[in-house]
């Protein structure tokens, strides 16, 4: 009987459905409200303003630098994460041995808290008594402090990030590559092909696809990402490092101006929204030449 | 045939095994530069978490410990109230993850299974709405549960927490539950089983190899979690060890310096339980990871 298939459905998925409604939907929608009112919450009666809080945001500094980090961080954090990824995908992929306790080791920096991470690398790059300053200054002899300067906690930043995500990636493709049969690398060995021209024409067009829906999905992932930002350097030195997601966790519980944070909040779901939606055109040209 | 490789074989050995030689050495040293770049932050809040604090802070830094110590685990220890955190950490995470797998697993069979108008939509409603990002939320999410006298609840956290990971486990779990024969559940169906016995006696056990590996999977995500129990969780009754880590790391009380000692030894303690996992479950996690992605 037909409604009993449908009450069926609706009771198995109003738990999960429901509470997806309850904590994303609802406060999505809600959002918009508050973005159009100055509520805090120690200061309760709550406002209309209407877009006074965006007329402020264009002209907020902190709103601005944190837009153009957040573009720079998450688009050099998932190319370098791709490229990295696929170079040790395809290095798992070749024959060694202890290949499967390299494989495991490979997903430890997946498997770590964020935090944790952060906290490994500000450490690793304090320029007194950090390892990395200290290898950099014995080798080029510039003694370095990471996390004080604005283009060098950008890049360590990047960096941390990079290190995090790129084990996953490596073993979301070479599980891709391992659908490949060994032929084919055998008969381009074989034809006298080297490591870089089977990379080339093998490993390369095969896992194209894989390569695009995860970048994709990282693009949007990161847009959102604050843990490690709020670890390492609290968006300093300055603005040189706050990220959209920082600044909106620094106007609504920082500064309490719930209004403003749900102003910000809006921009960054523009910023997703443009960026899936470019990324997806992208997606579609890539499928097509492929 | 036979004959002109022989004679190939003996005309130019020695080249084509220096090839093959270097060829392997290259790999094998790639392979050491990515274990070092991969391991090299584990190493250094390994050591620092047993070096004697005063040995830390020399310069130049000492890359082998020549003391062992455990004080800096007993100092973390008083520092925050460390077993309170840690048994909220398991709590939300085993907590979350059963709950989030429970409850994704119930849809997914309802994706999976029923036919009925509108389950592509509903199925694109889960996935997309990963895409909302979770910070972007936090200030209704903060409002509703203010009012609903829910902050500092534990099941409140469980219940977000399960919210943020059910999407990517449904994602996960509806294509599995497709590719398992329908015939047995058929069969239970014709013999007059009600939905819920259908479920827990035929379903269930197939498919609980797959929900073991995805509360696994949920269980390091929701330990890894700073962001909800940062916000949700201000007391010590509810307060995470990640949310301890962070205050340490933000602590102006602790002066100028970041307390490394006491930072090291508790990271050492959150990377245990979750370097267990991976090490008793690696094949399955990756595998199960890696579904969603290669299809």
């Amino acid at each position: 009987m037909v409604w009993q298939r449908y009450l069926a459905a609706f009771l198995l998925l109003l738990p999960a459905a429901g509470l997806r409604l309850l904590t994303t939907l609802y406060p999505f929608i809600e959002t918009f409200r508050l973005s159009l009112t100055n509520y805090n919450p120690a200061f309760p009666p709550e406002k209309y303003i209407g877009l006074a809080n965006m007329t402020r945001l264009v002209h907020d500094i902190g709103v601005s630098s944190s837009i153009t980090f957040t573009i720079i961080y998450v688009v050099s954090s998932t190319l370098l994460q791709l490229a990295f990824g696929i170079a040790v995908a395809s290095l798992l992929n070749s024959q060694f041995r202890g290949r499967s306790v390299v494989r495991a080791i490979t997903l430890i920096p997946w498997a770590i808290p964020m935090v944790v991470a952060a906290i490994g690398f500000s450490w690793l790059y304090d320029r007194d008594y950090g390892m990395i300053s200290d290898l950099v200054a014995r080798v080029t002899g510039v003694r370095i402090a990471w996390l004080s300067g604005f283009a060098t906690a950008r890049i360590a930043v990047i960096a941390t990030n990079v290190w995090k995500s790129t084990p996953f990636l490596a073993l979301v493709f070479l599980a891709a590559l391992q659908g490949v049969p060994a032929e084919l690398y055998e008969a381009a060995r074989v034809d006298g092909a080297n490591r870089f021209q089977t990379f080339g024409s093998i490993t390369l067009p095969l896992i194209l696809p894989q390569a695009t829906t995860m970048g994709l999905f990282m693009l949007i992932w990161q847009l959102a990402s604050f843990d490690l930002i709020y670890t390492m350097t609290g968006g300093g030195p300055g603005f040189a490092t706050s990220v959209l997601a920082y600044s909106i966790y620094r106007a609504a519980f920082g500064g309490l101006n719930f209004g403003y944070a749900s102003a910000m909040g809006l921009i960054l779901f523009a910023v997703v929204l443009v960026a899936g939606g470019l990324a997806l055109l992208l997606y579609r040209r890539v499928e097509v030449n492929y | 045939m036979q004959t002109t490789s022989e004679a190939q074989r003996t005309y130019r050995p020695s080249g084509i095994r220096w090839q093959f030689v270097l060829d392997r050495a290259l790999t094998y040293l790639l392979v050491a530069i990515f274990l070092f770049v991969v391991l090299l932050p584990f190493y250094w809040i390994f050591i620092s978490s047993i070096t004697p604090k005063f040995q830390m802070f020399s310069i130049p830094p000492r890359y082998f410990p020549r003391e062992v110590t455990f004080e800096n685990y007993l100092n973390m220890a008083r520092a925050i109230p460390y077993v309170g955190y840690l048994s909220n950490s398991l709590i939300f995470a085993i907590g979350s993850s059963v709950v989030s797998v429970i409850l994704s697993f119930l849809a997914s069979y309802a994706l999976a299974r029923i036919h009925f108008r509108g389950s592509n939509v509903v199925f694109m409603f889960f996935v997309l709405s990963i895409a909302v990002p979770q910070i972007g939320t936090l200030v209704p999410l903060f409002e509703m549960l203010k009012n609903a006298g829910l902050v500092n609840s534990r099941f409140a956290l469980i219940g977000l927490m399960a919210s943020l990971i059910t999407p990517f486990t449904v994602w996960i779990m509806v294509p599995f539950i497709q590719q398992v024969p329908a015939e047995i559940e058929e069969a239970a169906v014709i013999d007059g089983a009600r939905l819920h016995q259908v479920l827990w006696h035929v379903v269930i056990p197939i498919v609980r190899p797959a929900l073991a590996t995805m509360v696994i999977i949920n269980f390091i995500i929701a330990w890894n979690e700073l962001l909800y129990p940062l916000v949700f969780a201000t007391s010590r009754l509810t307060k995470t060890l990640s949310v301890g880590l962070v205050e340490m790391a933000v602590d102006p009380s602790m002066g100028a310096g970041r307390p490394w000692d006491l930072m090291s030894a508790l990271s050492v303690t959150m990377i245990i339980p979750v370097l267990l996992l991976v090490l008793f479950f690696q094949r399955l996690i990756i595998a199960w990871l890696t579904r969603g992605a290669v299809k």
